[in-house]
């Protein structure tokens, strides 16, 4: 009831409903926009978030991860072209149903059981998240230093492509952090007598670079996405009938979307293929699914919606983001000195609850804006690609300069979007990366911490329980998927192997 | 005799493995101070460049010996030969454009202490809005033109933000004096 007030409080006395409403219909347009992610729609906003109050500046970029996870499923259904990955599996029958005339049916369902997804995940998320961050109050700092080594594991380990690069990756992100200021010490570290390197290299100019930057410079040699062309496509909500079909889909995009996003590395993309090969098993039109099933569609847009929100889990229980969004979001925190964790339910309530409310508002809001907003999105995603392109730049370029009035931040997020573009070349996944970054003081700080308490003696990682525990973790997770690196190797050889028998 | 080429992969480790010497050279010469503890500021960037050196030699290893496995075997024969898709670009361009891309932003930044921020971030949507694809006439510049007055609206007039002004109030100031 205490979280209650706090919610109504922040939703009244503050501009957040309105700042919720604003970051859906940002994050609609944004999601919408083909080769532009959530995380890309929320580090555009990152800039601004400097100058906004603490609470307002989370539940705006919250709300646009909440409203670009349904932008993504416009250009799926009506151009075939996810606007995220996580509606790829959208586009397989929504845009069959808008071949077929359906497309403004196929618009209702992703938008009503996303809705319904974003209020299930909320309602996770508020339950769950309190509850676990008391967890952490046990922490000591051996165990804040193993919590930070294991979530770089993790995520390393259940990033695409190899665990090597995934935990090189989370080095390097570790290793840009140590560029600076010692905070223990007050030496400088990797500064070469530059004032601006003294601070450190801020992880929101890494951000923008990675993800924004990064993916402009691989548009600049994609052909345009295709059109709408003129065809006029109004929103039709599904019926008191057609929504009964879709109350089973609805419940297992839900379910997963709760079990994928609570598990850090998992994401809206995995829960949406999962959930929609699920509603195929479950359903009782099987046949359908493929030639444009409405089920096809309200499975996956429950998962990635209900993602959106049960993500937020480990973000603000340990401070483990599990997906590049809720890096940004994380970002959005830090900047603002708070750090997720038990301490910030006790001494921050108000904005954990304020976030909670506005989220609720952000999913509520979304019913009204995601319908009103429909045909300027058409608009943006009819706008031929290069000037879109070009605004974006210029928009990058404007904002970062707004954070500390510094040509040399341009400067670094054009180093890190040239780093974010070669990675993506040679397959280094960013989320280690930017984890290593954000994680690099926790895990520094406590790591010196403990080795303070026993005079330089390592063994104390392995005598606190908790610390123990969390390290045999990481390497359970790091053994296992060098396994799995190892099948799919053996597994390609034999492949190639047997071609050649045939051949 | 048949020249094996190192895979792409490993090339990756030796760079970085490069990358971790010098890192770890670098993070030798880190100044010891009187209030560091049981492990001085270089301590953990040292681990970090064992650790990347030690991920950069499995790279490299790991990398070998799937070459190995594929070079061992007997070669398959030529597969019959596919007509290369016209519209997909080649690396070397999608690399290029991407450089391309790379310069308009670098350009910017040297122009815009000198032309401003207004003019500046006009020309940068102007020239890569024609560098993607936009054809070339009036309509970009005007795009562009009402883009980069937007923006100059939005940071400058609005939010306050102190852009660059440029040479302009200089010479502006001789001019009148």
């Amino acid at each position: 009831m205490e979280g209650l007030g706090y919610a109504w409080q922040a939703l009244t006395t503050t501009p957040a409903i309105f700042v919720a409403m604003g970051g859906v219909a940002w994050g609609i347009l944004g999601g919408a926009l083909p080769g532009i992610s959530p995380s890309i729609t929320m580090a555009l906003l990152l800039p601004f978030t400097y100058a906004l109050e603490p609470m307002t500046a989370i539940v705006l970029l919250a709300s646009t991860y909440v409203g670009a996870e349904y932008g993504g499923s416009i250009p799926a259904i009506l151009i075939r072209t996810p606007g995220t990955n996580a509606a790829a599996a959208t586009a397989i029958d929504g845009y069959e149903m808008h071949k077929q005339g359906r497309g403004g049916e196929a618009l209702g369902i992703s938008l009503i059981c996303g809705v319904i997804g974003g209020l299930i995940g909320l309602i996770f998320l508020v339950c769950l998240t309190e509850p676990l961050a008391k967890v952490a109050l046990v922490f000591t700092p051996p165990a804040y230093f193993a919590l930070g080594i294991l979530g770089i594991s993790v995520i390393a380990s259940l990033s695409e492509g190899s665990l090597i690069k995934g935990l090189m990756a989370g080095v390097i992100g570790l290793m840009v952090a140590t560029v600076g200021t010692d905070p223990l010490s007050g030496v400088s570290r990797f500064t070469y007598g530059s004032p601006e390197l003294l601070g450190g290299i801020p992880f929101i100019l890494v951000m923008v670079g990675v993800f924004a930057v990064s993916e402009l410079l691989v548009q600049a040699s994609e052909p345009d996405w295709s059109k709408t062309g003129n065809m006029q496509t109004r929103m039709k909500l599904p019926s008191l009938k057609m929504h009964k079909r879709l109350l089973k889909p609805n419940f297992i995009g839900s379910t997963i979307g709760i079990f994928e996003g609570c598990m850090p590395g998992a994401g809206g993309t995995i829960a949406s293929f999962m959930s929609y090969n699920e509603a195929r098993r479950w359903s009782k039109h099987p046949e359908e699914f493929g030639k444009g099933s409405p089920e096809a569609v309200a499975a996956p847009e429950a998962a990635n919606n209900t993602v959106a929100c049960t993500a937020l889990v480990p973000t603000l229980s340990f401070g483990i983001p599990g997906s590049n969004s809720t890096a940004v979001l994380l970002g959005g925190l830090l900047i603002h000195g708070l750090q997720p964790g038990p301490l910030l339910f006790e001494k921050h309530p108000d904005i954990i609850y304020g976030l909670f409310g506005g989220l609720f508002i952000a999913n509520i809001s979304m019913l009204l804006i995601g319908m009103l907003i429909l045909t300027p999105t058409i608009w943006l995603v009819n706008r031929p690609k290069p000037y879109l392109m070009a605004g974006i730049y210029a928009l990058i370029f404007s904002g970062v300069y707004t954070i500390d009035h510094s040509l040399f931040d341009l400067v670094v997020v054009l180093i890190a979007g040239a780093a974010g573009y070669l990675m993506r070349q040679f397959g280094f996944p960013f989320l280690p990366l930017v984890l290593g970054l954000v994680l690099g003081y926790l895990i520094e700080a406590n790591y010196r911490r403990s080795l303070l308490l026993t005079s330089g003696d390592h063994i104390v990682f392995l005598q606190d329980p908790v610390s123990l525990g969390l390290l045999i973790t990481a390497l359970v997770f790091v053994i296992g998927s060098a396994w799995r690196d190892i099948r799919s190797a053996r597994r390609q050889a034999a492949e190639g192997e047997s071609t050649e028998a045939q051949a | 005799m048949k020249r094996i080429a190192m895979p792409r992969d490993a090339w990756i480790g030796v760079v970085f493995l490069v990358l971790a010497v010098v890192y770890w050279i670098a993070a030798d010469g880190i100044r010891i101070s009187p209030l560091d503890g049981p492990v001085t500021a270089a301590g953990l960037p040292k681990s970090l460049g064992y650790a990347l050196g030690g991920l950069s030699v499995l790279l490299i290893l790991r990398s070998l010996a799937l070459r190995r496995s594929v070079v061992g075997r007997p070669a398959a024969p030529a597969p019959a030969e596919e007509p290369a898709e016209e519209d997909e670009p080649s690396a070397l361009y999608r690399h290029l454009r991407a450089i391309g891309m790379l310069a308009f932003g670098i350009c910017y930044l040297l122009v815009v202490p000198y032309l401003g921020y207004m003019l500046s971030i006009i020309g940068l949507m102007l020239g890569v809005a024609l560098y993607i694809g936009a054809r070339f006439g009036a309509k970009p510049a005007v795009i562009a033109g009402l883009g980069g007055l937007f923006f100059y609206l939005l940071f400058v007039q609005v939010l306050n933000v102190p852009l660059p002004a440029g040479i302009w109030p200089s010479l502006l100031g001789t001019l009148q004096g």
